[in-house]
């Protein structure tokens, strides 16, 4: 360590611009997040090693390009009007905070990461340097968790309603039999001479109506023990609840690399909702669409929430290029037990129905402009937070 | 003899026992109802003879349990099965188990009258044979022993001939012997003879 060179005894801020130089690179070939620079008009100027591994993109093919193709969906069109904002107003949306985004492979491929970005002025331009660490790994376990608890409560729900529907069948058989047999014999007893015939059909039909209702009754008690009658609707954020969807959605799937594109309009992402009920549906839905896209390579999935026409309601549709519904399939398609899977129990769109409405929303099937399919339902904004 | 037919309700709904009842009655049976089966299995040494209409899902002892301690105490009445809708398998022990019928809850008012019908039909038919066996066995008790022996060898497709050898007596004896008992069985024919020779169990196993 004797013969160290000088220059490397010096302070830091003393190097000569090609020792920064050197130091610089070093960095970025060492840096453990993904590191990218920026000018203010979001070309970059460096990309970091790590960042090459994360993106799928080399150094020398993105500098000199936009930043913009690193990110998704709304992001990605409006990154231009952020920097716009940000050097107009001052006002900081992101830097020196940090906040979960969506970013975008070079494969297409969409995950969440962790964005930091930190800026510079030298000589009255802004530099902005983005760290960006992939919360994949992260959130899959933390999804895979959420993931084994709803559907334990999915299976239970499933099992239970199962050994229901024999309990159930014979509970309902009973008040139908009642009516049948009150019906039927007062029909042939309604031309009967016996004066005192009228006093006992009219008791015989109050009876058929009491059994009617009670068979009634215990479809609604069925009803409410599938939804659990209650819901634990609570303000949440909607882009990471669509975004954990769509990851979970994508675990143990064959065709977990369709693109999923996720879209949130501003100013619906504080929702009603009780989190894992409607991630259930929401991964429903994507699952349907996957399975209705089997064999499709420009199969596509499209997740997006806007406004509705109604104030204090939005709309999330789950929409796919796969073939579309037939004409009976969209009228029978959130009954239980109406399938087109070989292996389906027709019962996920039923449920997915089924918790919507508990939540005050309604759910529907559209034919998409491409000819595939868009479900979509609506749900209650959280008019507490106001616009955001 | 009845003049109305009885039918048996064994149901725990109060809804299905009042309303099938109000029915069956005024479409001209006579209806005693059972409101489980152990309540039925306790009356129906005594019970009038009837057919069963048995509800195959009730609490503690179902429909079957019901129908196996009644074929384990030889209670002949005809069993008519109310299963679930679709519930083939309960439907198929029922029937193994000698239901002679079974009918799916909901069900028309003619689907269950028809079933009963049958059900009737083979309850009379059933009278008629015990009626019948009883009859015959009075004609046979009027035979003597010998009489007896000579009809036994009748029924199992002797000769005169052979008869006598094997009771050791003249084939002369053997023909007034079948004519004494031609005449105390009232009958005209040797085919009356065997007829009721068999309807009084004779044959085949043992005649007592």
């Amino acid at each position: 360590m004797s013969d160290t060179p000088k220059a490397f005894q010096v302070p830091l801020h003393q190097l000569d611009a090609p020792a920064h130089q050197l130091h610089f690179e070093s960095i970025l070939n060492s840096v453990p997040d993904a590191m990218v620079v920026t000018d203010e008009s979001g070309t970059i100027l460096a990309f970091s090693r790590a960042a090459e591994q994360l993106f799928g993109y080399t150094a020398a093919e993105m500098i000199g390009r936009a930043v913009n193709v690193l990110m998704a969906g709304r992001d990605r069109t409006n990154h231009d009007t952020y920097i716009g904002n940000y050097l107009r107003t001052g006002h900081r949306q992101i830097i020196g905070k940090g906040r979960v985004v969506i970013a975008a492979r070079a494969d297409g491929t969409l995950f969440p990461v962790d964005l930091k970005i930190g800026e510079a002025r030298i000589d009255g331009r802004f530099l902005f340097t983005a760290f960006i660490r992939d919360l994949t790994e992260q959130q899959r376990s933390e999804l895979r968790m959420q993931e084994m608890q709803s559907e334990l409560v999915h299976f239970s729900r499933l099992s239970a309603v199962g050994t229901m529907a024999s309990a159930l069948a014979h509970e309902l058989n009973q008040p139908l039999t009642a009516v049948a047999n009150y019906l039927e014999a007062s029909r042939d007893l309604l031309d009967s001479p016996d004066p005192d015939m009228r006093e006992i059909l009219r008791e015989a039909l109050s009876e058929a109506a009491r059994q009617a209702v009670r068979a009634g009754e215990i479809v609604r008690k069925l009803r409410s023990y599938v939804s659990r009658g209650e819901v634990d609707a609570h303000p949440v954020s909607l882009r990471p609840l669509l975004a954990d969807a769509i990851a979970l959605s994508k675990t143990s799937r064959e065709r977990a690399d369709i693109p999923v594109n996720i879209e949130v309009d501003a100013g619906v992402d504080r929702v009603l909702a009780d989190p894992i009920q409607i991630q259930q549906v929401v991964i429903n839905l994507i699952r349907n669409a996957m399975d209705a896209m089997t064999g499709r390579s420009d199969a596509r999935i499209e997740v997006r929430a806007a406004p509705t026409e109604e104030p204090g309601l939005i709309e999330i549709e789950v929409c796919d290029n796969g073939p579309g519904l037939s004409p009976e399939m969209k009228e029978s398609i959130f009954k239980p037990f109406a399938t087109t899977k070989a292996q389906g129990m027709g019962l996920g769109l039923s449920i997915c129905q089924t918790i919507v409405e508990a939540h005050g929303g309604t759910i529907r099937a559209l034919a998409a402009e491409n000819g595939g399919t868009c479900f979509r339902f609506t749900l209650r904004q959280d008019t507490e937070a106001g616009p955001t | 003899m009845t003049e109305t037919r009885l039918i048996h309700l064994v149901d725990d709904d109060e809804a299905i026992r009042h309303s099938a009842s109000f029915m069956l009655r005024h479409a001209g049976f006579r209806v005693k109802t059972y409101m489980d089966g152990v309540a039925f299995l306790e009356q129906v040494a005594a019970a009038e003879r009837g057919c069963i209409l048995l509800d195959v899902q009730m609490p503690g002892m179902d429909g079957l349990e019901v129908q196996e301690t009644l074929n384990a105490r030889g209670v002949a009445m005809p069993v008519i099965v109310l299963t679930g809708h679709g519930d083939v398998a309960v439907a198929v022990r029922a029937m193994k188990a000698g239901a002679v019928d079974f009918v799916e809850k909901p069900y028309t008012k003619q689907t269950l009258i028809d079933a009963l019908s049958r059900a009737f039909d083979r309850l009379e038919a059933r009278r008629k044979e015990d009626v019948l066996a009883e009859e015959a066995r009075g004609l046979i008790e009027r035979l003597t022993a010998r009489e007896r022996d000579v009809l036994n060898g009748l029924v199992e497709g002797q000769t005169n001939k052979v008869i006598a050898e094997t009771l050791d007596i003249s084939p002369r004896t053997v023909e007034i012997h079948r004519a004494n008992l031609m005449e105390k069985m009232e009958a005209p024919s040797l085919s009356t003879v065997l007829r009721i020779a068999f309807a009084a169990g004779f044959g085949g196993t043992t005649a007592s």
